[in-house]
């Protein structure tokens, strides 16, 4: 064994190294004779070819497979995420501040906001109809132009006082901001079970003060008309409805929790591991 | 100087200690006269110390016994066990995981941890093997430590004038003790009065020769002097008085004892090959990361970011499973071999016997039973063969000549040795015996050939007797016989004969005549041919009165002529009934057994050929000269496969003369040697580039088992010193053991190597998802997390499993594997899990991965560079292919989804991995799917494992495990029957056209 285990010295293992790479007497490169390596690529070659054509082929058996309309499964999504507007993040969840005097302070708030609505214009909404049934809108036909269902209308005038139409401030210096609230699209979900879904902003931690918030639109609900939806296939110009609270007696200066929650049969609000299903959480001040 | 200068120079250091022993030894008290050494240890040579001397002699010079060597400290045995080269490569990727997790918290990502639960997993496992290991290790210590004599030794000492009984530790230099037979000398002892006294060395030069032990200085050398007897050595036969000189470790045992623990512990095999294979991992780990840190670096991520991956993809490449798997399939099959009798002390000792090409073995109790045994005998001009098989089951030869009643008579009478009470009910062979070898032997045999001998020996009462001496060469004794007196003799034959007048023939008392007696000369010759010691025996009828008790027994002699010669006896200590086989076993196993004694050649000639060692028509070159009637000189070497080497030819050789002896005849015998030759025997046939095996007893063999690169030594022969040099102990002395242990060994290899391959395989379908994740952008499909449970939960029964995977050939008809061209993890082996297995493995996982995303919202096309926005925990609102919107969290656990996919795809994957294991070369239908229970077992338990993981609440939440759809089970199921198909396509390539292209590229 001493023979095996002959320590070398550094220069020794670069002259082995050196000579692995290329012997010059055997001519042999890496170990191997160049037409062995030649050989060896091209069995690897051929390897990786049928294996990458047989993946293909699964891959493209899958999309023959797949529907293209709704997915074949939504374990993931039992219940909407809820999201705030404007949507703007500090180390823990939301976290809106601002100073009313001065205008720098809030001026990023509003414009996220008339960004987040120009989607809402008449002219934005052209090609979705206009909806007066307070029942689930459903649509077992496409009835739209290119094999395509129908949409119903959500303007932003609909959110009156917070539809920066008539307060293109949106009640921010006077300290009595408007937040926009939005659920996030489902395939096939069916809020409320036949009642619309109604946003409700409280306090958290401090249930002794109440909050003073006006719903936009009225009761602060969610029309059913807006549901089902049935995928991006299927309504292209689909926008989701839109609710937008008003707190009118928030105290200045004070760092407040307050959570809005969507409320309605189905709507899951309480999951412990998921902070943004069925509710948002906010703080302000 | 260069590290091998360094080595050298170590070597020599040791070479000359060895040489120096003997100048060491140079005392003087054999030399000075009794008054000296009074005054030298300031003692009295008849009264002894007084007992306060005594005491305070003890206090200073401590305990007379061999300090165990200074054993290396448990700590440091247990940290050996965190050093090896798989654990060095984990403690790196630790670090290395520490650091990313660093620089990760650096950076400020929260949700990080994943690198800080790895390098927690990988320290957890280098600790908990190594405590596995460490633990094994204890456990074989203990069963050495059991073998210690727990009764305290006595040795009766004479203090103030009064004989005590002490116990042997407590004996102080100057000390006066008092030895007789059966005792274990209890010092090194310079003999002062002596009375027949005998002596066995052999624990000290391996000669078992009864050596006379006498007050006077007989010689220069204290080794060879008379007038020394040695601590641990027996005392046969006789009293002596003696004082004690040295005591404990500074007795000549001691030192050499001592002398082993410098000789340090060669690298096991397996060792030097797990070595190779981390370079190996080492090397492509390596170069995986940095390619793929360039690819990241031109993608156009931040330097800081493409080292963490850098760094996680080196990682990555750890098998965390296989130190685990590679201990637990050593101490599996150490417990295998504990069953059969060898314990191993070193887990990787295993290994080590299965790649051994040389064993150089003992003779007395190795190869033979460790007991004279009569085994032939000569009377009537016939030789007839006794029973020498270890049960007593041999064939009995003819009894019913007069000629043999007389001898059996002789036999019985001219014996001094006689059975210890109370063993009627122990079978004959293994009653303890008060006497020495031969006339154990005699007794013994007369015991089992004609009945109680006690009884004849009441039915002659002795009279007077002369024991045997070396001048004389005979014994000689006579008994009252009624009427008449018997005299018996038994001796040295041809000192026999002189004394002879008649021989019986038939029971017929004739006169010698030249024909009988060339007939004599004959069987002698043949006899002694054998290696067997041979006696004579004779007997004459007195007249009643001729000899009286009183008489001087030195008389006799004179008595003893004009005898009847009755016939020979002829005793060996014949060989193990098992060995013959075992070694044939090991010849077709391509090892080579190198017999080394200290017997005489003859005798060690004789056994080896009996045994095998020297086999049938094989020829030294003596033999060959004698046949061709021509000098000894002009043999060519090379017609002679066999040789007989003396340590005295030995001790005249260089190392170079002795490489070519040995590379010339592949029989060889070394007979007449010393330990220290053994050692030079070892290094030899390790220069010869030799995995050789050593097995060794005494304590003087201790420096050779070291320097073997496995030191076997005897359980119930063995010293402590032996044992603590040894790796391996063979609990019943059996050379067949050793064998078994080669089979298991070989055995452990194969079964390593497929191991290692299904073990390695998986870490490519490990590292993809992340390669992939970096360069497309993908969201992660498999997580760190759900990799250490394929590593160290799921993965790790069926890789153990194969260790129970039965031979795929006759592995004992193979050569020993080269150690320099046959690695435990080759080219090929390496090439063939991770680019060929590995990369369908991956196919699979991607596959189901895709699938399990598109069924859920999220195709293919979607997914590449989704990765920034997937994982954005502010991203509330993502849309999938359907328009859906998704917030972060139930990305999540579609992402947690998509690593119980990818785990399940290579769990499933994996199962048909460890079917093709199985066997390297045969079909899986011929090796038997099922027929390794343990596997199938483990199979099933893998899956279990699975689904317990997928479907048990809560894991979502703790490893990321979620319930994942039925079907997505069944995606990479082709996948794994391709695995299948094409690994029966592989094997039989290999299998149709051995030595072509294929079987070089794909055969591991």
């Amino acid at each position: 064994m001493a023979t095996l285990k002959e320590k070398k010295t550094c220069s020794e293992r670069m002259e082995d190294f050196r000579r692995f790479v290329w012997n010059p007497e055997t001519k042999l490169f890496m170990g191997r004779t160049l037409i062995n390596w030649v050989w060896i690529s091209l069995y690897y070659l051929a390897f990786y070819v049928v294996m990458s054509g047989i993946f293909a082929l699964s891959i493209y058996c899958l999309m023959r497979t797949v529907n293209p309309y709704e997915p074949d499964y939504q374990d993931h999504l039992k219940s909407p995420g809820v999201t705030l507007r404007p949507d703007v993040y500090g180390s823990r969840g939301l976290q809106i501040y601002y100073n009313i005097s001065d205008n720098k302070t809030w001026d990023g708030l509003v414009t996220t906001l008339q960004t987040f609505l120009t989607a809402y214009t008449p002219a934005a909404q052209h090609l979705n109809i206009n909806c007066t049934n307070d029942t689930y809108f459903f649509q077992d036909t496409f009835d739209g132009p290119n094999k395509t269902k129908l949409s119903c209308k959500f303007t932003s005038d609909m959110l009156q006082n917070c539809s920066g139409i008539t307060d293109p401030t949106f009640g921010f210096p006077e300290g009595k901001p408007c937040f926009i609230i939005k659920m996030n699209r489902i395939i096939n979900f069916l809020p409320g079970n036949g009642t619309a879904p109604r946003v409700n902003c409280t306090y958290v931690g401090d249930e002794s003060s109440l909050l003073e918030v006006d719903y936009y639109p009225v009761n602060g609900t969610f029309n059913l008309h807006y549901f089902p939806y049935y995928g991006k296939k299927a309504q292209p110009s689909y926008s989701n409805p839109l609710v937008a609270v008003k707190f009118l007696n928030i105290t200045r200066n004070v760092e407040h929790r307050i959570l809005c929650k969507v409320i309605g049969a189905g709507i899951i609000s309480d999951n412990v591991y998921d902070p943004y299903e069925g509710r948002t959480l906010l703080k302000n001040t | 100087m260069s590290p091998k200068g360094k080595a050298a120079g170590k070597g020599r250091g040791r070479r000359e200690k060895l040489e120096d022993m003997k100048k060491e030894m140079d005392m003087d008290d054999h030399k000075l006269d009794l008054k000296d050494l009074e005054i030298k240890y300031s003692t009295s040579v008849t009264k002894g110390l007084s007992p306060p001397a005594a005491s305070e002699r003890l206090l200073r010079d401590g305990p007379n016994e061999l300090r165990p060597p200074k054993g290396t400290p448990e700590w440091l045995k247990f940290g050996r066990q965190l050093a090896g080269g798989l654990q060095c490569l984990m403690w790196v990727a630790a670090l290395i995981c520490l650091i990313a997790y660093g620089v990760q918290e650096g950076e400020g990502q929260r949700g990080s941890a994943d690198n800080l639960y790895l390098a927690v997993a990988l320290i957890a496992v280098v600790m908990v093997t190594g405590c596995f290991g460490y633990y094994q290790e204890f456990k074989s210590t203990n069963i050495i430590a059991s073998f210690k004599n727990l009764v305290p030794q006595q040795a009766t000492v004479i203090r103030d004038g009064e004989k005590l009984q002490v116990n042997a530790n407590e004996l102080v230099v100057g000390d006066l003790v008092e030895i007789k037979g059966g005792d274990r000398v209890p010092a090194d002892i310079r003999v002062i009065m002596a009375q027949g006294c005998k002596v066995d060395n052999s624990s000290l030069t391996g000669e078992s020769e009864p050596q006379t032990r006498s007050p006077e200085c007989s010689h220069e050398s204290p080794l060879e002097t008379r007038n020394i007897a040695f601590f641990s050595t027996m005392c046969l036969e006789g009293t002596a008085l003696g004082t004690v000189i040295n005591t404990g470790d500074r007795t000549i045992i001691g030192r050499i004892a001592s002398l082993a623990s410098g000789v340090d512990n060669e690298q096991t095999p397996i060792a030097i090959e797990i070595e190779h294979f981390v370079d190996i991992i080492a090397g492509l780990a390596i170069l995986f990361g940095a390619t793929f840190f360039v690819v990241a670096m031109l993608i156009g991520y931040p330097f800081l970011r493409a080292m963490v991956f850098f760094m996680a993809i080196v990682v990555a490449y750890v098998p965390e499973g296989l130190l685990a798997t590679v201990t637990v399939c050593l101490s599996l099959t150490a417990k295998r071999l504990a069953r059969k009798n060898c314990v191993v002390k070193n887990l990787e000792a295993v290994e080590t016997l299965g790649s051994t090409s040389t064993i150089c073995s003992d003779k007395t109790g190795t190869l033979t039973q460790n007991r004279m045994t009569v085994a032939h005998l000569w009377f009537d001009n016939h030789i007839h063969s006794a029973d020498t098989t270890e049960d007593q089951s041999g064939q009995s030869f003819d009894q019913s000549s007069e000629t043999w009643t007389m001898l059996s008579r002789v036999i019985a009478l001219c014996n001094r040795a006689q059975f210890k009470p109370g063993q009627d009910n122990v079978p004959i062979a293994k009653r303890d015996v008060i006497g020495d070898a031969s006339e154990t032997a005699l007794l013994k045999f007369a015991e089992a050939s004609m009945g109680p001998v006690g009884t004849l020996r009441d039915q002659y009462p002795k009279v007077l007797e002369l024991p045997f001496n070396s001048s004389n060469k005979f014994q000689v004794s006579v008994h009252a016989a009624g009427e008449r007196q018997l005299l018996v003799l038994k001796g040295a034959p041809e000192r026999v004969l002189e004394r002879c007048s008649h021989v019986l023939l038939k029971g017929q008392d004739l006169p010698l005549d030249p024909q009988w007696t060339e007939a004599f000369e004959g069987a002698y010759a043949e006899l002694g041919g054998r290696g067997e010691r041979v006696l004579g025996f004779c007997s004459r009828w007195l007249p009643a009165g001729s000899v009286a008790p009183d008489q001087d027994p030195e008389e006799l002699p004179a008595l003893a002529s004009g005898l009847c010669f009755s016939g020979l006896v002829s005793m060996i200590d014949p060989p193990r009934a098992t060995v013959p086989q075992a070694v044939l076993k090991c010849r077709t196993a391509g090892i080579r057994v190198i017999m080394v004694t200290g017997d005489h050649p003859i005798t060690a000639k004789a056994i080896a050929s009996a045994v095998g060692i020297i086999s049938e028509g094989s020829e030294t070159p003596e033999e060959v000269a004698a046949r061709m009637r021509v000098p000894l000189e002009r043999v060519d070497p090379r017609q002679a496969r066999a040789r007989v080497v003396t340590g005295a030819e030995l001790a005249a050789m260089t190392p170079q003369d002795l490489e070519g002896l040995l590379r010339t005849h592949p029989e060889m015998v070394f007979a007449r040697t010393s330990p220290q030759q053994k050692l030079v025997i070892v290094e030899s046939c390790q220069r010869l580039g030799s995995i050789v095996a050593v097995t060794g007893d005494g304590v003087n063999d201790s420096p050779a088992l070291k320097k073997a690169d496995i030191g076997v030594a005897m359980g119930i022969a063995g010293s402590d010193a032996a044992k603590n040099a040894a790796d391996m102990i063979l609990l019943d002395d059996n050379f067949a053991s050793i064998v078994t242990g080669v089979e298991q060994g070989r055995l452990i290899f194969d079964n390593l190597k497929k191991s290692i391959a299904y073990t390695l395989t998986k870490n490519i379908p490990e590292l993809t998802p992340y390669l992939i994740y970096i360069t497309a952008s993908i969201p992660l499909p498999l997580g760190c997390i759900t990799i250490l449970f394929i590593e160290l939960c799921t993965d790790i029964f069926p890789s153990v499993s194969l260790a129970y995977e039965r031979a795929e050939s006759d592995i004992m008809h193979l050569k020993p594997r080269d150690p320099r061209r046959d690695r435990l993890v080759n080219e090929p082996l390496a090439a063939y899990s991770y680019f060929q297995i590995g990369a369908i493995q991956s196919f699979a996982g991607f596959c189901d991965y895709f699938v399990a995303m598109a069924q859920e919202g999220w195709w293919p096309e979607q997914c590449l560079g989704l990765r920034a926005q997937w994982e954005d925990p502010h991203e509330q609102e993502l849309q999938d292919s359907y328009g859906q919107q998704w917030t972060f969290w139930q990305r999540r656990w579609q992402q947690y989804t998509c690593y119980t996919v990818f785990f399940i795809s290579i769990e499933m994957c994996q199962v048909a991995d460890c079917l093709i294991r199985k066997s390297r070369r045969l079909s899986l239908l011929q090796q038997g799917p099922c027929r390794n229970r343990i596997l199938v077992l483990a199979i099933v338990f893998q899956v279990c494992i699975g689904c317990f993981l997928c479907y048990c609440p809560g894991m979502a939440h703790i490893f990321n495990f979620m319930p994942i759809r039925f079907q997505w089970w069944f995606v990479p199921m082709p996948f794994g029957l391709l695995i299948l198909i094409y690994d029966e396509i592989r094997k039989l390539g290999v299998r149709r056209h051995p030595g072509s292209w294929w079987d070089r590229e794909l055969y591991y």
